[in-house]
């Protein structure tokens, strides 16, 4: 059974390393990136104690809304989190080296700690919401990682960007969540408990398709996860996120980031799925990986190449899980442990290129062997691997994936035989890109490039380890295989699976694709160049297309008709923002009006006492000489007339206390007037009719809005008092002990608003003084 | 009752917001005042009237229950701060249009620098 | 407005105001009254001052102390008082807030007790007349600094 004491320490574990983090810089110096890799390897320790547990956990957070902490632990849950935890030990370790007298990296490591604890959290997470706050949280750590370099424009520019693909992105996962959230309340489940809804999966989508939300949801899902996930059309903030520090693109691009929108895939996987899901997710990771492949061949930097491999082998975890058969979920969950293997492995080596070669673009490099041996032969394994060459690691996942492709189309026929197609044409320029990778250490030296140092234990420890998993993966698929991999498969699928990974003993479709993209690849490797030319001129003409394009041009238009519409609200006239509000609120009040009750109270004129009916007039007429007046002294006297009027009026509605209080609050407001108005000078301005007018027009129609809510809201005197009035009347003296009930609400039942209030006015006389202090101390404008 | 009540809400807000329309900055404050009275007079009103007479101000005369039916303390209590507030308020905004003018040497909300 | 009329009739209504703003504000929880109404009489028998003298009134002729120019209005001496009244007002009510929480009971809980004193026979004291006097000292202190401060323009 899951412990929940384990689990929530190993979520919070990285976000205490996280608030310690700037504090701990300041003791240990460039050495924190070690207390980053221990408190990592402590929360994999703990996730390594629930290993082959199962079960959820739970404590109540807002009960009253059915949300609680939950916590799962199961196989792919447990995977994922392992992965995070475990590949973030060895990209600490690897960034005290790499990040060795960068600046801020007290800010630097706190985020990457935050950022591997929302991993982790979103990896165990079994509630909705708890899903959705760590999904924003990881958004919010990659934007600070990836905009590292603040002072670097490109950098801003790419943080930028992932932020606002990612968490907008996730404003579609929250929509599906409510949706969600709808079909488990249909199916008598706490709204928002994961796994109660997976548990019970076919009721909550058939009540999702019965009410129509079924396709809704789905798409929402989808788009959620292509966001993050960098599918095709929202890859493109992917490779701009190769702008940050190396250690992190290796995490991001690895591990974590761009993984979490597979890993809710396959976690949402038997709940969603249908021929819908197929054709949507199938296809969507099958483009995306035609796509990824194709910019990764014609990348001129190695972290770019890597960047583009990342989107076209998310495409192919997409695609994987986007097929029905139990084959589809063992690929997508083989491949996803696959893929963190050695695209990290990569990363790191990339940074070990950029860090002793001084370059990154793929012209400059070549032959780095004779430099570099160790590094050559972790590459060696890591790129054959990604291209899928037997016997390495990534060939069994791929394998299981080309299967799972050929199943599809077996299943649907007709159009479903393009699956497979494109599968085979996206992975021979998986081959492709691979060998180039490779190609940096084989072939000639370029005479341009300078001397490369060897690189120091601390980079190349990390890589090393992640190359002896891809080895022990190749020669032992077993092992991992029956630790965790079949487990986490089995969450994602329906049916029951078992994961056979091994080389190919008989010849089948699967083994023809295989040795098909294999083939072409290798044969195609020679003609590199003319290939890449030819992706170029289309890449070229098509400029219009492209996604980073279209998002310019998007946020161009945004920042425009901003401007525009400030210019229109926002002009720094009092008239023009009275016109919005008021306007707006009339248009609000009345709309609610019509849509809610049925017609206007029949208004009560008869039994209207002479003496109200006498002061109100009073009062209005006075408002109406205060509109007119011609000179500011008549106006405030006339104002003040207004006020007393309404004193009348408190005392006609039984209101002592506010009798007195306006008597002498309408003394002072026409003294404190008087005093101001002396010092300032009178106004003529010449009467503009056309828009006396329209304000008259906006006047009526605010004076509507009034006088039918006070139709609506006014209480009819004759019927009993309101709960709260009967309340605090009766318990005025018992409870407050005093008989002047006004009085007792004020300091007693709800002296909390008092305070308020009296705060309210602390505020206007400290700014009063401050606005005249200021000036008497020349701080003008 | 009502319809007199809402009828002198709705002129007395239709006014303040014709003075909250005019480039004469102390217009603009009657109007914030005139509003502010009107918004007042239209809580009085949720509260609901009857015709005044010892037993309907809220202050209990004898000290023991039953209590008598008395007008909303709540509404009373509500505008009671509400005026002592606006009072404050108003004072601010008039120091504010003073200092205003002593910046722009003028009180026409047009004319000043934007 | 400095008329000897006005300066007389000063003189005369000034202490009747303040007697009544007074007792207004101790009678407060039980009859009309309050620590708001208190203190916006309390004011208006200062602005009257202020009308029928000036604002160094209260230090030259009711204090008889030098008045220090200052050219900085927030630093003269009344308005640093007044500053000072309400700061302190604050103080109360935050206090009397907190007492309750020492108490064991929630934030701004109130009590009241009976006690019996000799002549006035049963005398009610509520805690919530402490709330009202800090309400009490911010409305005066509050309103007075505005007063002041604009009235010396």
């Amino acid at each position: 059974m899951a412990q929940f004491s384990a689990l929530a320490a190993a979520i919070a574990l990285p976000f205490l390393g996280a608030a310690l983090a700037p504090l701990l810089y300041r003791l240990l110096g460039d050495r924190v990136g070690l207390a980053g890799a221990a408190v990592a390897t402590a929360s994999f320790a703990l996730l390594l104690t629930q290993l082959g547990a199962d079960g959820t956990v739970s404590v109540p957070w807002i009960p009253s809304m059915g949300v609680a902490v939950r916590l799962t632990v199961d196989g792919l849950s447990l995977l994922f989190a392992l992965l995070a935890s475990g590949i973030g030990v060895l990209i600490f370790a690897y960034a005290s080296e790499y990040m060795h007298g960068k600046p801020d990296l007290g800010r630097f490591y706190s985020a990457l700690l935050a950022f591997m604890g929302s991993i982790v959290g979103l990896a165990l997470a079994a509630d909705l919401v708890v899903l959705f706050v760590f999904w924003e949280l990881t958004s919010v750590c990659s934007f600070v990682l990836i905009g590292y370099y603040t002072a670097d424009e490109e950098s801003r520019y790419s943080a930028r960007m992932a932020m606002l693909i990612t968490v907008g992105g996730g404003l579609c996962l929250l929509v599906a969540i409510l949706l969600l959230g709808v079909g488990a309340d249909a199916a008598g489940l706490a709204r928002f408990d994961l796994s109660a809804i997976l548990a019970n999966r076919e009721a909550v989508a058939e009540a999702l398709r019965a009410r129509g939300l079924f396709v809704p949801t789905l798409v929402l899902v989808v788009v959620a996860a292509g966001a993050k996930s960098a599918q095709v059309p929202l890859y493109f903030w992917l490779p701009g996120a190769m702008v940050a520090p190396t250690p992190v693109s290796a995490f991001l691009h690895s591990a974590t980031m761009v993984k979490v929108g597979v890993y809710a895939l396959g976690r949402l996987r038997p709940l969603l799925q249908g021929p819908e899901w197929t054709a949507v997710v199938a296809t969507l990771g099958l483009v995306t990986m035609t796509v990824g492949a194709m910019l990764a061949v014609i990348s001129t930097d190695i972290k770019e190449l890597l960047a583009y491999s990342t989107a076209s082998h998310l495409g192919l975890l997409v695609a994987a899980f986007g097929f029905d058969s139990h084959y589809g979920a063992e690929a997508g969950a083989f491949h996803l442990f696959n893929h963190a293997l050695f695209k990290a492995a990569l990363f790191l080596v990339a940074g070990i290129i950029a860090h002793e070669a001084g370059t990154r673009m793929i012209e400059d490099l070549g032959g780095l062997r004779a430099d570099l041996p160790i590094t050559a032969a972790i590459t060696f394994l890591a790129a054959l691997s990604m291209a899928g060459i037997p016997p390495f690691s990534g060939f069994y996942s791929k394998e299981i994936m080309f299967e799972a492709a050929w199943d599809a189309a077996q299943a649907g026929g007709g159009l479903a035989w393009l699956y497979p197609a494109t599968a085979v044409f996206a992975s021979i320029f998986t081959v492709l890109y691979s060998l180039r990778f490779l190609w940096l250490f084989f072939g000639d030296r370029p005479s341009g490039l300078p001397a490369v140092h060897r690189p120091p234990v601390g980079l190349l420890a990390p890589p090393a380890v992640l190359a002896v998993g891809v080895l022990i993966v190749s020669l032992f698929p077993g092992l991992a295989v029956d630790r965790i991999l079949d487990d986490a498969a089995a969450v994602t699928a329906v049916s029951s699976v078992e994961i056979h990974a091994g080389l190919p003993t008989y010849l089948s479709g699967p083994v023809v694709m295989s040795a098909i993209t294999i083939t072409v690849g290798v044969a195609a490797f020679p003609f590199y160049d003319r290939i890449q030319t030819g992706l170029n001129r289309i890449r070229a003409a098509t400029t219009v297309l492209h996604p980073t394009t279209v998002y310019d041009a998007l946020l161009a238009a945004a920042d425009r008709g901003s401007a525009v519409a400030g210019r229109g609200v926002h002009n720094g006239l009092i008239r023009t923002y009275v016109w919005w509000v008021l306007s707006a609120a009339c248009v609000l009040t009345l709309a609610g009006f019509a849509t809610t009750t049925t017609g206007l109270p029949a208004p009560a004129i008869a039994e209207t006492p002479a003496a109200l009916v006498l002061v109100l007039a009073v009062a209005v007429v006075a408002a109406v000489a205060v509109t007119t007046a011609e000179s500011h002294v008549t106006g405030v006297l006339t104002l003040g007339i207004l006020g007393f009027m309404v004193a009348i009026f408190y005392i006609l509605a039984s209101g002592a206390d506010l009798a007195l209080t306006q008597l002498v609050v309408e003394t002072l407001l026409l003294l404190i007037f008087l005093l101001v108005i002396e010092e300032l000078p009178a106004f003529y301005g010449e009467i503009d009719w056309p828009r006396v007018s329209r304000d008259a027009a906006l006047s009526v129609a605010v004076g509507t809005t009034a006088f039918v809510s006070v139709l609506y809201a006014a209480r009819d005197a004759a019927g009993p008092p309101t709960e709260t009035a009967t309340y605090f009347t009766d318990n005025a003296i018992p409870e407050g002990g005093g008989a002047n009930i006004v009085n007792v609400i004020l300091t007693d039942f709800r002296a909390f608003d008092t305070l308020g209030e009296s705060i309210v006015i602390v505020l206007a006389a400290l700014s009063v003084l401050v606005l005249l202090t200021m000036r008497d101390r020349g701080e003008t404008r | 009752m009502t319809f007199v009540l809402a009828a002198t809400v709705g002129l007395l807000f239709a006014l303040g917001t014709f003075l909250l329309l005019r480039d004469d900055l102390v217009k603009v404050i009657w109007g914030v005042a005139i509003l502010s009275q009107a918004a007042n007079v239209y809580l009085i009103s949720m509260g609901g009237i009857t015709e005044p007479t010892a037993e309907t101000v809220p202050v209990l005369a004898g000290y023991y229950a039953p209590f008598p039916q008395t007008a909303d303390p709540v509404v009373q209590a509500l505008v009671l701060t509400a005026i002592v507030i606006s009072f404050g308020m108003t004072a601010f905004a008039l120091t504010l249009s003073y200092r205003a003018y002593q910046e722009n040497e003028t009180i026409d909300v047009t004319e000043w620098p934007r | 407005m400095t008329t000897v009329i006005m300066r007389t009739t000063a003189r005369i209504v000034v202490p009747i105001i303040l007697v009544v703003a007074v007792s207004l504000f101790l009678q407060g929880h039980s009859l009309p009254g309050g620590g708001f109404i208190g203190g916006v009489l309390t004011v208006a028998a200062f602005g009257l001052i202020y009308v029928a003298y000036n604002l160094d009134y209260l230090e030259s002729g009711v204090l008889d102390r030098e008045v220090e120019y200052n050219t900085v209005i927030g630093q003269h001496r009344t308005v640093t008082a007044y500053r000072r009244l309400f700061m302190f007002g604050l103080a109360v009510v935050v206090a009397s807030g907190v007492a309750g929480i020492v108490l064991g009971e929630p934030f701004l809980a109130q009590s009241y007790t009976y006690v019996h004193l000799p002549l006035f026979g049963e005398v009610e004291f509520a805690s919530a007349v402490v709330f009202d006097f800090g309400i009490f000292c911010i409305v005066v202190g509050g309103l007075l600094t505005v007063f002041s401060v604009v009235g010396a323009e």
